[in-house]
């Protein structure tokens, strides 16, 4: 039915295979990033999103890809020389350390391919769900496709009117909750999405207002409706 | 043959088809408790609610077992208890039903990390990222958002680091009866857990 995550594979010269292997490679020195172009890995990234958003898989893919970037920022920054000197002995069972640690990881790694046999013939059982399990989010006739258009708008939006870009002030995922708390407690029959921006406001704040909005979805606080597929998103606190 | 003093006498074991009466409605029972808990219920609480012995309990638990042929459901040694699911040759035709998409599978990094955790715990981050040679902060994040672990209190050296282990939920989202039903480490052990599960 729905086809086993793969995940990204990167193809650029100097490197052909999963994200994953790359992330790996590379912090071993066996690849050098200093000759791999991760803009052009980001671009194909950025693309492929576009076609199909597997949210799990992206948010992992575009956190090795922070990580790249990290590694090879460290790489192309001029070194302090060491303080001191190395000790020589060390040297000579180097690649048997390596050796052994890579023999290491090869057995997390079975170990880890047995978990996914497990998983997927637990996947095919179902039970009746516990009383107090996370249970499906609270979205009401709107899909999370739905609410990162409706998102995108705002956003195209704010880019339009050219407010001011730079915040004077940090602006905190955890304020922005309290914010949205404030707003839908003041109105039972609830709040239509896009007047959680407020006008002229600027992207980080609409950005971080949004993962506010998410983390609230999740945590089971807050209740997305949408009446029909033309209808405004509407938001309201969950009264418990 | 029979469990007519219940509670007294471990019965002796029962074939499938001399299966008598008493076996059963006690099997009977048991499976209705099963379907109302839904998670697994440990085989005292069963025998508790069942005036039964335990080993009369595990008996029916075998009994229901075997009756793969007359029943879509199964019986399962899960995280301590016994848990009653859907057989998984069905899982089309509940997903279709339940209009439900293949669940969310975990990434690979964050198996892998979990396999460490499972394996070494309680673990560190540490523990973790000097195995797999990455940072791996996303995965444990991520991982205990899902409560597949969770955190034991802190090792007592240099940055007194988080300490990790697995949850109850760990054991039932792998079908798991107890740690001890991790795969042994090495590639036999994994190969054998592997034909198992087939």
């Amino acid at each position: 039915m729905a086809q086993k995550s793969v995940g990204y594979t990167v193809k650029v010269p100097g490197f052909e295979g999963p994200l994953d292997l790359l992330v790996t490679l590379a912090h071993q020195g066996r690849v050098d990033l200093a000759t791999i172009p991760l803009a052009d890995v980001t671009q194909d990234f950025l693309a492929r999103t576009r076609d199909s958003l597997d949210l799990n898989e992206a948010t992992e893919a575009l956190w090795m890809l922070a990580a790249l970037v990290e590694m090879k920022a460290k790489l192309l920054l001029p070194k302090a020389p060491p303080s001191e000197p190395l000790p020589e002995t060390g040297e000579s069972d180097l690649p048997e350390k390596l050796e052994e640690r890579l023999a290491e990881y090869r057995q997390f790694r079975d170990a880890a391919e047995a978990l996914r046999a497990l998983e997927d013939l637990q996947q095919r059982i179902f039970v009746r769900p516990l009383a107090g399990e996370p249970a499906d989010l609270l979205l009401e006739g709107v899909t999370l496709d739905d609410l990162f258009r409706a998102f995108e708008t705002v956003l195209t939006r704010a880019r339009r009117n050219r407010a001011a870009e730079v915040e004077d002030e940090p602006v905190r995922v955890a304020d922005r909750k309290a914010a949205i708390l404030e707003a839908l407690a003041g109105a039972p029959q609830g709040v239509e999405f896009t007047r959680l921006f407020g006008r002229r406001v600027s992207a980080v704040f609409i950005v971080v207002t949004f993962l506010a909005l998410l983390e609230l979805i999740k945590e089971h606080k807050v209740r997305a409706q949408q009446a029909g597929p033309l209808s405004p998103i509407m938001l309201a606190a969950v009264t418990v | 043959m029979s469990t007519r003093q219940e509670g007294v006498a471990p019965p002796t074991a029962v074939a499938e088809g001399d299966a008598d009466g008493a076996l059963r409605e006690l099997a009977g029972a048991v499976e209705s408790i099963l379907l109302v808990a839904g998670g697994p219920v440990p085989v005292e609480k069963l025998a508790e609610a069942l005036g039964a012995h335990r080993v009369a309990v595990a008996q029916a638990v075998r009994y229901l077992q075997q009756r793969t042929h007359v029943t879509g459901l199964l019986i399962q040694a899960v995280a301590g208890g016994y848990q009653l699911g859907t057989r998984p040759e069905h899982a089309e035709a509940v997903r279709q039903f339940l209009q439900n998409q293949h669940s969310d599978s975990l990434t690979r990094g964050a198996l892998e990390t979990l396999a460490i955790i499972a394996y070494r715990q309680p673990a560190t981050r540490g523990d973790v990222e000097q195995i797999r040679g990455v940072r791996s902060d996303w995965h444990i994040e991520r991982l205990l958002e899902h409560q597949l672990i969770r955190e034991m209190g802190r090792r007592a050296t240099v940055g007194r680091p988080m300490l990790f282990g697995t949850t109850e939920l760990f054991l039932r989202y792998f079908g798991l009866n107890d740690l001890a039903e991790l795969p042994p480490m090495g590639t036999r052990g994994v190969q054998t857990l592997l034909d198992a599960a087939r």
